[in-house]
C-alpha cells in the first residue's frame, strides 16, 4: 500500500514538475552588456542631421547600481491605455511609452515629446479650434535607435481609429477627419468638428493615456488588442523599458538610453503586484518595496503611524465621493429623458433634497475618518482650475433642515420618521441608499444614517460588490434601470471638463429600454442644464469654456441634484530612502520618473 | 477495470456539464464585465455598446454559453475579456506555482499530521493528547488570513525590527530560479497552510487508528506475542490508511485551485489569485477556465482514487 501511496505522490509531484516545464516563460528583452554613459537630453536647437540615438538597447543594471521596487496592487491588462483604462496600464505607459504632452505637478499642460504644446499664441490651434498643430522636439529616438517621428504619431492615429483593430474608446480620436505631417516634426490634427478636449488626445494624464505606437515596429499589424507589442513591448519612449515581466508576479524595468529627457537618474525599477494592502503595509516596514500608491484615505492613520522610515503623502483629487438621487421619471421632461420607473417621488422636492444636503455633517467625517486630510467640494471639480470658486459648500445645519422638510409638508410622525404628501399620496421620508461595500463607503454611510435621523429622515443603506453595483443595464443593474432611491459612489470630470458629463447628465443619455446605454445614472432630465453644458462644449476658447462651465456648476448646485461628499485623495506611502519627484494629482506619481532617485 | 472506467467517464463528461452550466450562470449574474467602465467619463454610450456587442455579452446567456462551450470543447478556453490573452496561457503561466506551493503544503500537511494523528491515538488522552487536540483546533478555527498576516507580522517585520534574521513578506522581487531563495519564500506561505490543514487531517488518522486498535486483529496480534511497534506499523497503521487515500485522492484536485487568501496576502502568483481577480471583473471567460480545470481533476481524481482503492484494499473489487 504504501508503495501505491508513493506512486500516488510521484505522480503529483511530476505533474507539478511538467507543468513548471511547461510554464510560459517571462519575456525577456535583450540589454546591452555594458552601460552607456549617462547621455543629456538632445538640445532642441540641435540640427536634424547631427541627431544620433545613445544606444539601441535598455541600460544594463551595473553592479552596485540604484534600484526601487514598488508594490501595485493590480496587474495592468497590458501597456497600451488604448486597449485598457486600469489606471496601472497608464502608469507603467509614463514609464515606458509617453505621449506628445502631459500635467506636471501644478496641473500644468506641458510638453513630453512635443517641443510646445498648440496655443491660438503660437499658431498650434487655429481661430476656428478645428485645426491643431502638433511641433515634436528634434532628435527623438525609440529606444532601440530608430527615430520617432510625426509618422509615428500619424500612425497611432490611424491605429485607433481603425475598425480592424479594437480600442476600448475612440472618443475624440474618432472627430479628426485627417493627419498630416509635412515634416517629420509637425504634426497637424484636422477636425471635422470642434472637439474642445483635443488635449486629452495622444496625451498622458490621470484619466487618459496617449501612447504613441512606434510605426517601425507595428506597421502592418491589425488586431492590436491581441498584439505581443501591446501586451509587453521591448522598445519604448519613456525613461525606462520593461526587460522582464513575470505574469502575475512583477515588472523590471531599466533606462532608455535615448529617452528624451536624459538617462534616468535610477539604473532599475522593479514593480511588484501585491493585491493586499496589509502586505504592502510590512513589505514598506521590512523595506521590501519602496513605495505603494494604492492606500485608501481609511489607512491614512496607519500609515502616518510608520514615520519616519515610512512616509505619508496625501495628494487631493479631481475625483469626488457623492451621493445622489433618482429623478427618475416615466413622463419625461418635455417629451425627453423618459425613465422606465420613477424614482423615489419626495426627491422631486428642490426643498427636500436640499434639506437631505443640510442634514448631513459632512465636515464631520472628513475630519474623523479621513484624517482632515481632505475637503468637502462645492462642485464637480475638485482642486482643479475649473471650479467655480465662488461657490461654497453648505455647512451642516440640521435646524435649517428640519425647517426646510417642514415647510415642504413632511411632518414627524410617531416613529420619528417624516410623512408628507407627494402627487397625492401619503410617502414617509424613508428610503435605501445603495452603493459599494467598501469599507470607508460603508462607515461613512453609517455616520450619515445616524445624522439624517436626527432630522426625522431614515436612510437605509444597502452595500453590494462593485461588479453588481455598476452592472449595465443589459445586465440589471440598479442604477441604469432606475431602480433605487439613493445612491453613491466616486467619479471626477477630468482633465478636459468636456469628459463624460454631457454623458452623465444629460436628458437624451437617461437609460431605458430603448436605449440601454445610456449612461446617466442619475436620470436627471433637465434642459437648461443641458443647454449650460452644451455652451462649455461650443468653443475652443478657455477662457469663455470656464465661464460657461461655471454657470453648469452653479445650476447643479442650485438645484442640489447631488451631494458632494468629499474630493477623493491619493494616499501614497513611501520609504525614508526612496526620493520621488514632485507630482501632483493630474500628473501622478509616474509622470518624472527619470528624476526618482535613492538617498 | 477499462468498462469500469469507460462508464465513468461517461458519467463525468455529464457531471461536467453541470458543472459549466452552473459555474456559467452564477458568474454572469454576480458581476457585469463592463461595470468596471460605468463611471468612466471617457467612454461614451456608444464606446461601451460596442464593446458589450464585441463581448458578445448582447447575445442572450444561453448562446454566450454555448460558444465559450464549443470553443472548450476544442481544448479553446477563450481569451480573457481584459487581458485578451488567451485563457489558457494564463493558466499555465500560474499553474505551476500553485503547485509549488500547495503541493509542499499538502506533503508537509500529511507527514505532521500522520505523526500527530499516531501519536494522539497511541497516547489516548494522555496530556500529550490533549496538548496536541487542543493546538490543532486552534489552527483549524483560525482564519487564514489572520494566521498569514500574524506570522508575516511576527516573523518578517517583528522579527527585522528587534534585529533577528527575519524572513520575508513576499512582496520583494526574488529570483525564482534560485533554490534557497525559494525555500525562503515557501516557509510562511506554507507553514500557514500546514496549520490549518493539520488538524483536520491529524483527527480523521486519529480516529481511524483508534477504530483499528479496536478490532479482533489486532488484539490477536497483540496475542501472539507482537511487538506494539509492530502491531502499530504493520497492521493498524496500514489499515487506517484506507480511508485516508480517498481524503487524500479528493484534496489533490483541490490543489490546483490554489489558496486565494494564501496567494493574496504572500503576493505569490498563483491560481487563487488568478481566479479571484478576474472574478471580480467579471471574466468569465477566465473564471470558467479555471474552474473547468479544477472540476476536471476532482472528477477524473475520483476515478484514480477508486481504482487505487483496489490495489490498497484487495477485498474492494470495481465491477
Amino acid at each position: 500500500m504504501k508503495r501505491n501511496l508513493y506512486v500516488l505522490f510521484s505522480l503529483v509531484v511530476l505533474a507539478s514538475v511538467l507543468l513548471s516545464a511547461c510554464g510560459a516563460k517571462a519575456t525577456e528583452a535583450p540589454v546591452a552588456t555594458e552601460a552607456p554613459a549617462a547621455t543629456e537630453a538632445p538640445a532642441a536647437t540641435e540640427a536634424p542631421a547631427a541627431c544620433a540615438p545613445t544606444g539601441t538597447e535598455p541600460i544594463a543594471f551595473p553592479d552596485g547600481g540604484k534600484s526601487v521596487t514598488g508594490a501595485w496592487s493590480q496587474e495592468p491588462d497590458n501597456i497600451t491605455p488604448y486597449y485598457t483604462q486600469m489606471s496601472y496600464a497608464i502608469w507603467i505607459a509614463q514609464l515606458t511609452l509617453v505621449g506628445l504632452a502631459e500635467w506636471d505637478e501644478n496641473g500644468n499642460f506641458v510638453p513630453e515629446l512635443a517641443a510646445e504644446v498648440p496655443s491660438a499664441d503660437n499658431g498650434g490651434v487655429s481661430a476656428d479650434g478645428l485645426t491643431i498643430t502638433w511641433k515634436l522636439q528634434p532628435c527623438l529616438f525609440w529606444s532601440d535607435g530608430e527615430p520617432l517621428t510625426s509618422a509615428d504619431v500619424k500612425y497611432t492615429w490611424e491605429q485607433v481609429v481603425d475598425p480592424a483593430n479594437a480600442p476600448l474608446s475612440r472618443v475624440g480620436y474618432e472627430k479628426i477627419s485627417s493627419v498630416d505631417t509635412p515634416d517629420d516634426q509637425t504634426v497637424v490634427l484636422h477636425f471635422s468638428e470642434l472637439y474642445p478636449g483635443w488635449q486629452t488626445l495622444f496625451t498622458q494624464g490621470p484619466n487618459n493615456s496617449g501612447s504613441i505606437l512606434p510605426k517601425h515596429i507595428l506597421e502592418g499589424q491589425t488586431g492590436l488588442e491581441s498584439n505581443a507589442f501591446i501586451h509587453n513591448p521591448n522598445v519604448g519612449s519613456g525613461p525606462f523599458v520593461i526587460t522582464d515581466w513575470v505574469p502575475g508576479d512583477s515588472m523590471t524595468l531599466l533606462p532608455n538610453p535615448n529617452f528624451h529627457g536624459g538617462r534616468a537618474k535610477l539604473d532599475r525599477v522593479q514593480i511588484k503586484f501585491v493585491p493586499d494592502p496589509e502586505t504592502a503595509l510590512a513589505a514598506l516596514q521590512t523595506g521590501d518595496v519602496d513605495w505603494y500608491p494604492d492606500f485608501s484615505e481609511g489607512d491614512i492613520e496607519t500609515v502616518n503611524a510608520l514615520e519616519p522610515a515610512v512616509h505619508l503623502l496625501v495628494v487631493p483629487g479631481s475625483d469626488f465621493e457623492h451621493y445622489f438621487f433618482n429623478l427618475g421619471t416615466t413622463a419625461g421632461v418635455d417629451g425627453k429623458g423618459v425613465s422606465d420607473v420613477d424614482g423615489f417621488c419626495p426627491f422631486k422636492n428642490i426643498n427636500v433634497r436640499k434639506a437631505i444636503t443640510l442634514g448631513i455633517n459632512r465636515q464631520a467625517f472628513v475630519d474623523s475618518l479621513l484624517s482632515g486630510k481632505t475637503t468637502v467640494p462645492a462642485t464637480q471639480w475638485p482642486n482643479s482650475s475649473w471650479t467655480n470658486s465662488s461657490l461654497t459648500p453648505d455647512a451642516y445645519n440640521p435646524d435649517e433642515a428640519a425647517r426646510l422638510l417642514d415647510e415642504a409638508g413632511y411632518t414627524l410622525g410617531a416613529d420619528g420618521i417624516r410623512e408628507g404628501d407627494c402627487d397625492g399620496k401619503k410617502t414617509k421620508l424613508s428610503f435605501n441608499f445603495e452603493t459599494t461595500t467598501k469599507q470607508i463607503r460603508v462607515d461613512i454611510a453609517l455616520a450619515v444614517q445616524s445624522d439624517l435621523a436626527k432630522i426625522g429622515v431614515e436612510f437605509k443603506p444597502i452595500h453590494t460588490p462593485a461588479g453588481t453595483f455598476f452592472a449595465g443595464y443589459t445586465d440589471g443593474g440598479n442604477m441604469p434601470l432606475g431602480k433605487y432611491d439613493m445612491a453613491g459612489y466616486t467619479t471626477g470630470f477630468y482633465p478636459d471638463p468636456m469628459s463624460g458629463v454631457l454623458d452623465s447628465y444629460a436628458c437624451d443619455t437617461i437609460p431605458n429600454k430603448d436605449k440601454p446605454s445610456g449612461t446617466n445614472n442619475y436620470h436627471i432630465c433637465d434642459p437648461q442644464l443641458d443647454e449650460l453644458m452644451a455652451a462649455v462644449n461650443a468653443s475652443a476658447d478657455p477662457a469663455v469654456r470656464k465661464t460657461a462651465l461655471d454657470a453648469v456648476q452653479q445650476h447643479i448646485f442650485d438645484q442640489y441634484y447631488v451631494v458632494m461628499m468629499y474630493a477623493r485623495a491619493n494616499v501614497y506611502g513611501y520609504v525614508d530612502r526612496f526620493v520621488p519627484a514632485p507630482f501632483g494629482f493630474f500628473s501622478n506619481l509616474n509622470w518624472n520618473a527619470e528624476l526618482w532617485d535613492v538617498k | 477495470m477499462w468498462a469500469y472506467i469507460a462508464r465513468r467517464s461517461i458519467q463525468a463528461l455529464f457531471t461536467l456539464l453541470i458543472i459549466t452550466i452552473l459555474c456559467f450562470i452564477l458568474t454572469r449574474l454576480s458581476a457585469d464585465p463592463l461595470a468596471q467602465y460605468a463611471t468612466n467619463p471617457n467612454m461614451s454610450a456608444a464606446d461601451k455598446e460596442a464593446l458589450r456587442e464585441r463581448l458578445g455579452l448582447n447575445q442572450p446567456m444561453p448562446v454566450q454559453y454555448f460558444r465559450w462551450l464549443g470553443l472548450a470543447i476544442q481544448g479553446d478556453l477563450g481569451i480573457s475579456f481584459f487581458s485578451k490573452q488567451p485563457v489558457g496561457l494564463m493558466i499555465t503561466q500560474r499553474l505551476p506555482n500553485t503547485l509549488k506551493l500547495m503541493v509542499t503544503a499538502e506533503i508537509i500537511t500529511i507527514l505532521v499530521s500522520l505523526f500527530l494523528g499516531i501519536i494522539s491515538a497511541v497516547k489516548q488522552y494522555s496530556l500529550l493528547d490533549n496538548v496536541i487536540t487542543t493546538f490543532s483546533f486552534i489552527g483549524y478555527s483560525m482564519p487564514i488570513f489572520f494566521i498569514a498576516l500574524g506570522a508575516m507580522l511576527i516573523f518578517a517585520v517583528k522579527f527585522k525590527e528587534w534585529g533577528w534574521p527575519y524572513l520575508t513578506t513576499g512582496a520583494d522581487i526574488w529570483d525564482q530560479k534560485d533554490p534557497m531563495q525559494f525555500i525562503k519564500h515557501m516557509i510562511l506561505p506554507v507553514s500557514c497552510l500546514v496549520i490549518i490543514s493539520t488538524a483536520g487531517y491529524a483527527r480523521f488518522i486519529r480516529t481511524s487508528i483508534l477504530e483499528v486498535l479496536g478490532q479482533d486483529y489486532v488484539r490477536t496480534a497483540r496475542a501472539k506475542g507482537l511487538s506494539n511497534r509492530m502491531v502499530l506499523y504493520k497492521h493498524a497503521l496500514r489499515n487506517a490508511a484506507l480511508p485516508l487515500v480517498t481524503i487524500i485522492g479528493l484534496d489533490i484536485p483541490y490543489l490546483l485551485g490554489g489558496a486565494l487568501v494564501t496567494e493574496s496576502v504572500y503576493a505569490w502568483p498563483g491560481m487563487g489569485r488568478l481566479f479571484w481577480e478576474y472574478a471580480q471583473r467579471g471574466d468569465f471567460p477566465v473564471v470558467l477556465g479555471v474552474l473547468l480545470i479544477i472540476s476536471t481533476a476532482v472528477v477524473a481524481f475520483t476515478i484514480i482514487t477508486d481504482i487505487v482503492y483496489t490495489f490498497v484494499d484487495p477485498r474492494i473489487r470495481l465491477n
